[in-house]
């Protein structure tokens, strides 16, 4: 794995709370997902990457660029587009205005050139047609295309999507996760996501962070692994089970140590992922 | 999705900054003048505007002799109303959005200044005019009560921008602008008053006062301009 983004030592606090905590990454090309409970740090590690907040200390570097500078940041900037977890619009703009603002904002002051590049993002993410649509008259799922359209003009070389498909419904999860594993093509792209199915279909790296922490990095297929074995079927909810729900059978899917001759059932992302977390997370409701 | 593969897979047909060299910031500048100027919060800028030319209108149709004392404190409001529109200046919803491109925010925060600095100016001496020049208080004592309580506005909102996450704290702003304003002109003791009238013995100490305002909220908002490299504060306390 050649590191495209490369992290140490990131630590954060706001008040009494350590958000990041000694945090250490290593980021290639491709989708790497960002899992972890709410209050976990994944939003502030997207933050400090995109150099939206400083951190307290640790550093990173970004495509070879150092943030540390002011010169450092700037360029760091002009290689990354971020999607921010809420992200706010000048409503009167039109699709085409705001990404075209925020094209010169990413300098990209040629006119024509900007225009087109402007078009290509927006036909990418199927937008050509509502394009002169004031975005206030846009649906939800419009409007957070809107915003990743904004993300990949310029054509960025990292990409940082803070849960992108939260709010969406199913079929504009599915545009999503398609574009985004485009995006992820020739470019290191750091999804943020509650959704494991998102990182199971998307992900070709997947870290877990808890508590400010990273708890796992690897691939999907090795969070998955960490289950091998620690999922079983039962009639009752097992007490024995760190997590237990009654499935769509009416049988209850268990995680957890297996009583002996339990029978096991093949493990999901999901599994491993509440593995990982021991306990860290909130119950699974039976 | 239709052309997807094709159009993200493509190479960008933008002018990178990284091939080119970042342009020029007058260029940048330039190129932003339409959408800043559109991203505007322009019904809170404007309701400060018409807020503020009423109450020297208003001074046109008082009956009687002139009353400077009355005529001061018309001024004082139209400026506290100009002030209150400004508060809004750097409202953005799109912050988050924005938060990351390289342009600095300096830039964007100085185009936004220089857009609607000016026309406030304008409304300003409008708003001067508007009154009778007999009982007219002294213009360039009023007009510098003015600029302070404008600056204060500018500067709460620029520190608004660099402390908090608010994309838009105009309201918040002003409240506390009018807050102050209020407090200033009732709770201030004698001898740092503020508000005093031209015939009072402290007119001239007040109106240092007032300036000592203008260049604290000024050295403020300038030095809020910047963006924070490292948190330094918190990286201290957080080696101890």
């Amino acid at each position: 794995m050649i590191p495209t983004v490369s992290a140490s030592g990131l630590t954060l606090r706001f008040g009494g709370t350590r958000a990041l905590d000694d945090v250490s990454v290593r980021l290639a090309e491709g989708v790497t997902g960002l899992l972890g409970p709410n209050g976990a740090g994944k939003t502030t590690l997207l933050r400090v990457l995109a150099t939206a907040v400083p951190a307290d200390r640790g550093s990173f570097t970004v495509l070879g660029h150092d943030p540390g500078t002011t010169a450092g940041r700037l360029d760091v900037r002009r290689a990354l587009g971020y999607l921010p977890q809420t992200p706010g619009f000048h409503q009167d703009f039109s699709a085409f205005e705001f990404v075209d603002y925020v094209a010169i904002l990413k300098e990209l002051t040629d006119r024509t050139a900007r225009h087109r590049e402007v078009r290509r993002v927006l036909e990418a993410v199927d937008l050509s047609d509502v394009r002169g649509k004031r975005i206030k008259r846009l649906s939800g799922g419009m409007r957070q295309r809107v915003a990743l359209a904004a993300a990949l003009v310029g054509d960025p070389g990292f990409l940082v999507l803070d849960e992108p498909t939260v709010g969406l419904d199913p079929e504009q999860r599915m545009r999503f996760r398609e574009l985004i594993a485009q995006a992820g093509e020739g470019r290191t792209v750091l999804l943020s996501t509650h959704q494991t199915e998102d990182v199971a279909m998307l992900c070709h790296r997947v870290i877990v962070m808890a508590g400010g922490r990273i708890r796992f990095e690897g691939t999907p297929a090795e969070l998955t692994d960490r289950a091998a074995g620690r999922v079983w079927s039962s009639t009752e909810r097992d007490p024995a089970a760190r997590a237990g729900w009654r499935t769509g059978t009416g049988a209850f899917r268990n995680v957890g140590d297996p009583p002996e001759g339990a029978d096991l059932l093949e493990p999901t992302l999901e599994d491993g992922y509440l593995l990982t977390l021991d306990g860290e997370t909130a119950e699974v409701a039976a | 999705m239709r052309g997807v593969a094709k159009t993200l897979g493509e190479t960008s047909a933008s002018p990178s900054a990284e091939a080119d060299g970042p342009p020029p910031t007058h260029i940048v500048a330039r190129a932003l003048l339409r959408p800043v100027w559109r991203s505007l919060p322009r019904w809170a800028l404007m309701t400060g505007v018409v807020l503020g030319l009423l109450p020297a209108a208003a001074s046109r149709t008082v009956s009687g002799p002139p009353d400077p004392w009355l005529y001061l404190n018309l001024l004082r409001a139209s400026a506290l109303a100009f002030a209150l529109g400004l508060a809004f200046l750097l409202d953005d919803p799109a912050r988050h959005t924005t938060a990351t491109v390289p342009v600095r925010r300096p830039v964007r925060t100085g185009l936004r200044l220089a857009l609607v600095v000016p026309s406030m100016a304008a409304c300003w001496t409008a708003a001067l005019f508007l009154e009778p020049a007999k009982g007219r208080p002294p213009v360039g004592a009023i007009t510098l009560e003015a600029a302070a309580v404008m600056v204060v506005a500018l500067a709460s909102a620029l520190v608004a921008v660099r402390h908090s996450d608010a994309g838009e704290p105009g309201i918040a702003i002003s409240a506390g602008i009018l807050g102050a304003f209020f407090g200033a002109a009732l709770l201030l003791p004698e001898r740092w008053e503020l508000f005093v009238g031209p015939s009072d013995p402290h007119w001239d100490d007040a109106h240092r006062r007032w300036a000592g305002v203008l260049v604290v909220a000024a050295l403020v908002g300038a030095l809020s301009l910047a963006e924070p490299l490292r948190r330094r504060r918190t990286t201290l306390l957080a080696q101890r």
